[in-house]
């Protein structure tokens, strides 16, 4: 695990940026501690609601899964990296090598990403739902590059200015609810 | 692996002939293990088609993957084929949140307590309230038209009323389609969605049970609105 502060990599951290990557055999037994790590971070060093640190557990769980199963070959690895910056947004990058049984490029992935948020889209299998219904909801954003391994490197952020702002929203709304409510009672 | 359990308890209801079964889900369902934890029920499923209620009670469930999710869907469409009931109770909110983004939520039945899943059981099996989930929020008055006009002609009935029909078999059977049809009718309705792709590799389920669900039968999974999980289903509340 590398974990790189402001003051050793001033070319891609900013002094309120933290980045910190782990390199993952390729092994499904390993993910659980992933997303232990993903919880634990989340909740302990962001601003993001406890809520959010769960549903970043997933995000990561599903981003690993797919890269295991499908990009990447056993005895490989797959890289992990989170990027936080603690009054902004918190940004996951999954890597594989490309070496999985039926390699798929960045661009065909998109295009499969975009066909399966069409709605009307049917979900007929047990799998497919992890990118499209969790990791997409749960995002602001998601981008598919090609990695220099030759595989694919998906990057996710989630705003965390955007998520307060909801929540205010949110909030308003159920306090003018209550607000009408007494109203009416009165 | 991670460490996962799920047992099978039977329910016995003096009141009337109907099988229910409680499964007790707990700790954690992820790649490493779900293809094997989750083979049990398929058998129970095979050993008891007709009727058959199950109430899934997630007290003690940690975490569950998109792949869980998936099987759960699966099941819940072969009980309600076989004119069953699902249930399930006592999740956790950062399962229940899991549960509504991929629209589970909709299909599923999810009550807070063991009791009143079981209350919600019809003794004579007939198919009862829409799977709405207990309380609506408060902080989601816009959901369901976002929601209807995100899903085509056929899910807004399944989202909202997917057991309102008990007389109706065969629009049950279109919204909750076989195993055999999911194909045939999506290639009529979108011949130009690509099922099978090279993510959608099915898994080599074990064949320990009968039917592996290689086109397991799903409902539509209607969008929920992930930013704003209801808690009235949860026992805790997350800190905001």
């Amino acid at each position: 695990m590398e974990t790189n502060s402001s003051s050793q990599t001033k070319e891609l951290n900013t002094p309120e940026e933290t980045k910190i990557t782990i390199t993952l055999p390729i092994n499904a037994y390993f993910i659980s501690g992933i997303r232990d790590f993903t919880l634990n971070i989340i909740k302990n060093t962001t601003k993001f609601s406890e809520q959010w640190a769960y549903r970043f557990q997933s995000v990561v769980d599903e981003l690993c899964n797919n890269a295991i199963e499908y990009g990447s070959a056993p005895g490989k690895e797959i890289k992990i990296t989170f990027i936080h910056s603690k009054e902004k947004y918190v940004e996951i990058i999954v890597e594989d090598t490309g070496t999985g049984k039926n390699k798929i490029t960045a661009s065909q992935l998109q295009k499969l990403f975009e066909e399966r948020t069409e709605p009307g889209y049917l979900f007929t299998g047990i799998r497919g739902r992890g990118l499209i219904k969790i990791v997409k909801e749960w995002t602001d954003e998601i981008k598919f590059e090609e990695s220099k391994q030759g595989g694919i490197k998906i990057n996710v952020k989630k705003y965390l200015k955007e998520e307060k702002e909801k929540e205010e929203v949110n909030t308003n709304k159920i306090n003018l609810q209550q607000e009408s409510s007494q109203v009416v009672l009165n | 692996m991670t460490e996962a359990s799920i047992t099978i308890e039977n329910l016995e209801d003096e009141k009337s002939n109907s099988l229910t079964k409680i499964i007790h889900i707990s700790g954690q369902l992820d790649e490493s293990n779900i293809d094997e934890k989750i083979q049990p029920i398929y058998k129970l499923l095979e050993e008891n088609q007709k009727g058959l209620n199950i109430i899934f009670n997630l007290e003690n469930l940690e975490y569950m993957n998109s792949k869980s999710i998936g099987y759960l869907t699966d099941i819940y469409g072969k009980i309600t084929e076989n004119k069953g009931q699902t249930i399930i109770c006592n999740a956790k909110p950062n399962i229940t949140d899991i549960l509504q983004v991929v629209g589970l939520t909709q299909l599923i039945k999810t009550v807070n307590s063991l009791e009143e899943a079981k209350k919600k059981l019809n003794p004579t099996n007939k198919p009862t309230e829409p799977t709405t989930q207990e309380k609506e929020p408060q902080e989601e008055p816009t959901e369901p038209p976002q929601q209807a006009q995100e899903a085509p002609t056929e899910a807004p009935q399944q989202a909202q009323e997917p057991q309102e029909e008990p007389t109706e078999p065969p629009q049950q059977a279109q919204e909750a389609p076989t195993p055999e049809q999911p194909e045939q009718k999506q290639e009529q309705k979108n011949p130009e969605v690509k099922k099978e792709t090279p993510q959608e590799i099915q898994d080599p389920q074990p064949q320990q049970a009968q039917q592996p669900p290689k086109e397991p039968k799903t409902q539509q999974e209607p969008k929920q609105n992930p930013e704003q999980p209801t808690q009235e289903n949860s026992n805790e509340t997350y800190k905001l």
